[in-house]
């Protein structure tokens, strides 16, 4: 993680309270994760589920905080990629590094196909039909039952491994997560910085502007949306692998407001927000236990308060980057 | 493909799904009209319409239509209170269109979730209104349930078309759909029109999920598969036009049901997705062309 702290602190004017406050994101998510791993059993259990929403998260803000574009069915591609990696290999027996590479290519294949035309409409066009996308995939994973056994589920998904060795202690796993998103991070960070990412930020800040400074608008968020539906398969697949199960509901709409709120809380369109905000909205439930019932009530609620209060979220009061 | 004697008995449950898309289509348009504002929350509207209603008639052992009329004044205040605590404060910031779209989502998740603490998870259904045998029209059966749909969704198509005609609430609210500015400088209170258009976007929206409830069931987790329908009525007669939103909704019945009787019922929402799909990227102004 410290690397990708030595590509964002050269832009930042060099004071030393200022790179602090790089730092203190990057110092948080350290600390939480060398906690869960020494700790162990429970608390890397948590911290795992946060890191693999970390990862459908960081691509979301490839796609929204980046390139200011809105898609409400980033879910399908979690599901396309989690629903490939559990039938391939509960059902027909691959290994899991090919069948997550085949969960991913489907989904980007499948977000190429959806990218296309979808990606012409715009405001509520654009948000009601990403909507339905993720729909549609919800609809196929309930309704497809010789394949995804429908609202019971697949079972015996077996854990991530190469050859014969299999990562199945929590620890193994958590410290899988971490050089995942440290990696996925790392990978936005680049990108930020790198002739995609100014692409991305012109046409956020305006696509007239951008297109008039010769910047093939279309291509550049169609590339950022396979490249958020990408992480978003890649953590469905992750997910399954370290649940050994999945079902519908895992990527049904409470998804879409979960990583939402994540992505509000973190910081939208901050290369560490994702993860912070995966993090924190992970981990608060879990200080007062008993209350899981009123989770998704009490995320909607936090976001309609964030969206308010705090449109850009809550550790933009770290970030030395200003929106686009 | 199946049998084909079954198509005008199809056709005809299609027109009282049709109906109730309708409806709901006509909700979108009425604060859209008024605001510029899609309401992703119009679903929880039809959903607590049928569960109050269920809730009414069990726990208070009120008749069906005083029930319902409860319901449905209880979801239109409700209506009022999601503009004033959630679109308000966002409006009155400028919010993005984004932003609004996100924050009635979540708050369509909030609603639903406290359904499901108050009123649990298990699906419910409302008695039929009229409980006799269909009528038989030259082999076609007609239910009461049919009858009340068609006949209650007319009645309110009416309803609304001589209040924007005739009452100045009405006239002024659709002064706002045409400039807001301008009608702002006219002396019309721009803002309490947004709430009344929430009210009765609101009372649209549990009057569609009452009439329906009996033919299926309800639960607190079928709002959204009804808000988007009603989106894509919306948009197959042209976005802010209600009438066509109208139309819409029957289209959308009739198309769904012939899915259902060629694909089974589990496909009915891919369906109905599918055409919202066909019309946003080949016809996104609708069949009768965008209101604006």
């Amino acid at each position: 993680m410290t690397s990708s702290l030595s590509i964002t602190s050269p832009e930042a004017p060099r004071r030393s309270w200022l790179s602090w406050r790089v730092a203190l994101p990057y110092g948080f998510v350290t600390a939480v994760v060398a906690y869960a791993a020494v700790a162990g059993g429970y608390p890397a259990t948590v911290v795992s589920f946060a890191l693999i929403y970390a990862v459908f998260v960081i691509g979301l803000n490839l796609f929204m905080g980046f390139a200011n574009q809105v898609s409400f069915g980033q879910n399908a591609f979690a599901a396309i990629g989690g629903y490939t990696s559990a039938v391939l290999t509960a059902t027909y027996g691959w290994e899991p590094l090919p069948a997550m590479a085949a969960g991913m290519l489907g989904a980007v294949a499948a977000a190429c196909a959806i990218g296309y035309p979808t990606l012409r409409l715009k405001g509520h066009y654009l948000a009601m039909g990403t909507l339905a996308i993720g729909l549609i995939v919800y609809e196929i994973t309930v309704e497809w039952q010789s394949v995804t056994q429908g609202y019971m589920g697949l079972s015996g998904i077996p854990p991530l491994g190469i050859g014969g060795y299999e990562i199945t202690s929590d620890r193994g796993q958590l410290l899988m997560l971490a050089a995942v998103v440290a990696g996925a991070t790392f990978l936005s960070a680049r990108l930020r910085g790198s002739r995609i990412g100014r692409a991305l930020s012109a046409v956020a800040g305006s696509e007239e502007a951008a297109r008039a400074l010769g910047i093939p608008v279309a291509r550049y968020k169609l590339l950022a949306f396979l490249l958020s539906a990408a992480l978003a398969s890649l953590s469905g697949s992750l997910f399954v692998h370290v649940v050994g199960f999945v079902s519908p509901e895992v990527f049904g709409l409470h998804m879409v407001i979960l990583t939402f709120t994540m992505l509000y809380v973190g910081g939208i369109g901050t290369i560490a927000g994702p993860v912070v905000g995966a993090l924190i909205i992970s981990l608060l439930p879990e200080t007062f236990r008993g209350f899981k019932d009123y989770q998704d009530l009490a995320y909607g609620a936090a976001l309609i308060v964030m969206l308010i209060y705090a449109p850009k979220g809550l550790s933009s009061l770290f970030s030395i980057r200003r929106r686009p | 493909m199946a049998d084909f004697s079954y198509i005008p008995q199809v056709l005809v449950s299609g027109l009282g799904i049709g109906c109730v898309y309708g409806l709901i289509g006509i909700g979108f348009c009425v604060i859209y009209n008024a605001s510029g504002i899609v309401n992703f929350a119009q679903g929880a509207f039809v959903m607590l319409g049928g569960m109050l209603t269920q809730g009414l008639l069990q726990r208070y052992g009120l008749p069906l239509l005083p029930a319902a009329l409860v319901a449905i004044a209880i979801v239109a205040l409700l209506g009022v209170v999601l503009e004033r605590v959630v679109v308000r404060p966002l409006w009155d910031r400028k919010a993005t269109m984004f932003t609004m779209i996100l924050a009635t989502l979540a708050a369509q998740i909030v609603i639903e979730r406290v359904t499901l603490l108050v009123g649990g998870d298990q699906p419910k259904t409302l008695p039929m209104f009229t409980d006799l045998p269909p009528i038989q029209v030259s082999g076609v059966a007609v239910s009461y349930q049919l009858l009340w749909i068609v006949g209650s969704s007319l009645l309110a198509v009416a309803a609304l078309a001589a209040f924007f005609r005739l009452t100045r609430t009405g006239k002024a609210m659709r002064a706002c759909a045409i400039n807001r500015e301008a009608a702002a400088l006219q002396g019309i209170p721009v803002s309490r029109m947004l709430a009344a258009a929430f009210a009765i976007s609101a009372a649209l929206g549990a009057m569609a999920g009452i009439l329906i409830t009996p033919t299926q069931y309800t639960a607190f987790n079928v709002g959204v598969p009804f808000a988007i329908s009603g989106f894509i009525a919306a948009i197959v007669g042209g976005f802010g036009r209600p009438f066509g939103a109208f139309l819409g909704g029957l289209m959308l019945g009739l198309v769904q049901s012939l899915a259902i009787l060629g694909f089974g019922a589990g496909l009915k929402t891919v369906a109905a997705l599918s055409v919202l799909l066909l019309f946003l990227f080949i016809r996104p102004s609708g069949l009768l062309g965008a209101a604006k």
